[in-house]
């Protein structure tokens, strides 16, 4: 039997009273106990129902004359899943922003380390639930390191097809939803339309309409068959116009680019700072993508190029996403013409142990970022540790630097221009 | 008692509960229409399920709100949250009264219809502002600010669009305004700079897309409509799109003619075969209008708030100004 220590005991924060509460506060390094008048009181809508624990927090709910909190969120029409945005507002002109995460945390990151290395590639499935190939290949190409193993040259192939296509339906889905966001009704079915499209070929190969489960350490599930070439080509042979009719109901839209162009804008070096990656940052036109910095899969073997915009506001965030759309189809030329023909996995032990004390990183260029799996070994049939770097989780902090001064209108416009998906952020 | 005065108040009760039945399903088939067109637009089939190809899913929608609960937030100001549809319904009913259907068919002719018509449209942002303010919730409260502001803004325009063709005319009644287009030519062909200022105007005036921001699902929830449940939301929704049906009417009624067909009017129909002809090509073109509303919508995404107060006041008031200057000008140079 363990003996307990009587001096240490667990508080219950209800019943703790102001001294006990100031001592554990200085004894955890927090800021002291709130609260003089000027804090706005914890009954209020809105606000923490506990004393503010950082500087910020503070600065956050502490209400001036004139001013109110909004939430926007977790269950409102257009905050993209279950994020919750805290709004402080004067009149409709927003003040400040906090954003409250977490309402769809599923712990996937310590479930992965309970898996089977093989298991953990169907755990990340959920995580950004639009790019799902992205999710599988990062932590495929972080176990293969780990294990040392290579796929062969006709997975790597049909990999990057997958993901491409991926990016594809990714993309045009946030043409829909920031159309939508902003009250346009039709724009939206079109994208799923088209996003239709391209999930009845990955479904044909991968067997599931949305979260594939196609990757496998060291391969794919499937082989694509001609059956399946042949459809992707009568795809190609539409998408073209496909895009093309959603793109000219928004692009050139008068009230769209009034509600876009100029708003939410980040500057080169805002955008590296705040850890920006994938379209959100090549929008603000810093050339930086993981496929061309440092090449995974055959992306090397394949011609193109790194599109920017320079203005950085959501137009350019959404241009950006159409100008991709249109490269990725490029490379699903390229990928198909070149594919070359042989075994799609590798041999691969039914469970994996690589050996103890390595550790892997493997990046993929996600729709929404660089995707990052970060993964360490202890010789066991499970990851010791396995962390995910979400693009999503990234981008969703430049909402408070980018929204004051804004109207509460442009909120929606400016969050989906970042398209995050909540499954990633929330992990 | 005089009889003659009984048999007028007979009439205007007859004509009210007439208009007050006809709003109703109005209401179903706008609604209906609108889940049709948006549906063909997006490429989807829209309901299909009730009656022959789901023609009356707006029908059993409009029971559905009656049978649900009629929810009051312990905060919200009981009163005049009940108050506030009837006020919103109540006002695009009363300002059916002066609509022309068709010849003999007015329920109200009044000599200043025009003036009435809009005092008593204009009541329905009170009813949207006391909505959004009894609601306790932020969102309604935003969105009754915005319905204030932009209803407001608006009413001017409006209002001073339609103007040009009063001084055209010379009349405020609506009958006589359609009379005299039957002799001189449909009001468009006078007043073109009018229409266009008037059918933008009347969108805004009544929440239609592209200018829906009072109730803009995508920020405000549904506006000062959040809290509303059961057929108190239903009387909102139905004035909305009586609302619609009723500018679309007044469109026509001022610029297009009214029960006028596009070709002259046969004099000799008289009677019941007149009123019923003059109908048609009433609701003809009514519905018309509501189609491009409906089209309208499903094509164009929402314009913000800030955008939507400088077309008003830069835009549409300086241009409604100088179509009623030049309107003017023109009626007392060449004596029109």
């Amino acid at each position: 039997m363990t003996t307990v220590d009587p001096d240490i005991r667990i508080p219950d924060p209800i019943e703790l009273d102001a001294a006990e509460e100031a001592r554990l506060r200085a004894a955890a390094g927090m800021m002291p106990s709130p609260a003089g008048p000027e804090y706005s009181g914890f009954e209020m809508v809105g606000i923490p129902d506990r004393p503010p624990q950082t500087e910020r927090e503070r600065e956050m709910y502490t209400l001036n004359e004139g001013e109110m909190l909004i939430n926007l969120g977790p269950q409102h029409p257009s905050t993209h899943g279950v994020l919750r945005l805290v709004a402080k507002v004067r009149g409709e002109v927003i003040v400040d922003m906090d954003l409250v995460l977490g309402y769809l945390h599923r712990g996937i990151e310590k479930l992965s380390e309970y898996a089977t290395y093989t298991a953990v590639l169907t755990y990340v499935d959920p995580m950004d639930y639009l790019s799902t190939m992205h999710n599988e290949h990062a932590p495929a190409i972080a176990f293969e390191k780990l294990y040392d193993i290579k796929a062969p040259p006709r997975a790597e192939y049909i990999r990057a097809l997958v993901v491409e296509l991926n990016r594809v339906f990714s993309h045009d889905l946030m043409m829909g939803f920031l159309a939508l966001d902003m009250g346009g009704l039709t724009p939206i079915l079109y994208s799923f339309i088209e996003r239709d499209e391209v999930v009845e070929l990955l479904s044909a190969i991968s067997g599931q309409r949305m979260l594939f489960n196609f990757f496998r350490v060291g391969g794919v599930n499937w082989d694509v068959s001609d059956e399946f070439i042949s459809r992707l080509s009568t795809w190609r042979s539409k998408v073209d116009k496909l895009i093309e009719m959603n793109e000219w109901m928004i692009s050139e839209n008068e009230i769209f680019t009034g509600r876009t162009k100029g708003l939410g804008v980040l500057s080169a070096e805002r955008a590296i700072s705040l850890g920006l990656t994938g379209p959100n940052l090549r929008a603000s036109g810093v050339p930086f993508d993981v496929r061309k910095a440092h090449p995974y899969s055959i992306y090397h073997e394949l011609e193109f190029d790194v599109i920017t915009q320079q203005a950085g506001d959501s137009y350019a965030r959404y241009m950006q996403r159409v100008a991709e759309i249109k490269q990725s189809i490029h490379l699903i030329d390229q990928i198909v013409d070149k594919m070359p023909h042989g075994p799609v996995q590798a041999q691969v032990p039914g469970i994996i142990r690589p050996k103890p004390g390595r550790r892997a990183y493997g990046a993929v260029e996600s729709p929404r970022g660089l995707y990052s799996v970060y993964a360490l070994s202890d010789g066991g049939p499970n990851p010791y540790r396995f962390r995910m770097r979400d693009p999503s989780f990234i981008s969703l902090q430049a909402m408070p630097v980018m929204m004051p001064g804004l109207l509460l209108a442009d909120t929606m416009a400016v969050i989906s221009s970042l398209d995050p998906v909540m499954g990633g952020v929330d992990k | 008692m005089d009889l003659e005065l009984l048999l007028g108040i007979g009439r205007f009760l007859l004509a009210t509960t007439l208009l007050l039945l006809l709003t109703v399903p109005t209401a179903f088939v706008i609604i209906q229409m609108e889940m049709k067109i948006i549906a063909q637009l997006a490429l989807r089939f829209g309901p299909n399920r009730i009656g022959y190809k789901g023609m009356f899913q707006s029908t059993i929608h409009g029971f559905k709100v009656l049978a649900k609960e009629d929810a009051v937030p312990d905060q919200a100001d009981r009163g005049t949250f009940t108050l506030a549809p009837w006020m919103v319904y109540m006002a695009a009913a009363m300002s059916m009264l002066v609509i022309p259907f068709a010849p003999g068919a007015i329920a109200a002719d009044f000599s200043i219809g025009i003036v009435y018509f809009f005092a008593v449209l204009g009541l329905s942002v009170v009813g949207l502002l006391v909505a959004g303010w009894a609601s306790y919730n932020k969102y309604s409260l935003l969105g009754g600010l915005r319905s204030a502001a932009q209803m407001v803004s608006y009413e001017i325009p409006l209002t001073l669009s339609i103007v040009g063709a009063v001084v055209l005319a010379g009349t405020l009644s609506f009958s006589e305004l359609i009379a005299w287009q039957r002799d001189h030519g449909w009001l468009l062909l006078w007043q073109p700079v009018g229409v266009v200022i008037f059918y933008i105007a009347s969108l805004a005036e009544i929440n239609r897309s592209p200018f829906d921001l009072v109730e803009a699902d995508s920020e405000l929830v549904a506006g000062p409509f959040t809290e509303y449940s059961g057929m108190r939301f239903g009387f909102f929704f139905f004035a909305e799109y009586v609302a619609l049906f009723i500018m679309s009417s007044i469109l026509i009624s001022l610029f297009f003619g009214g029960w006028l067909a596009p070709w002259p009017f046969p004099a000799e129909l008289g009677g019941f075969v007149g009123t019923v002809y003059g109908a048609f090509w009433f609701f003809l073109k009514t519905y018309i209008f509501v189609s491009i509303a409906v089209w309208l919508r499903g094509t164009l995404p929402r314009i913000r708030v800030d955008q939507l107060m400088g077309m008003a006041w830069k835009v549409l008031l300086p241009l409604a100004l100088v179509n009623l200057f030049a309107t003017a000008i023109a009626v007392v140079a060449f004596n029109l």
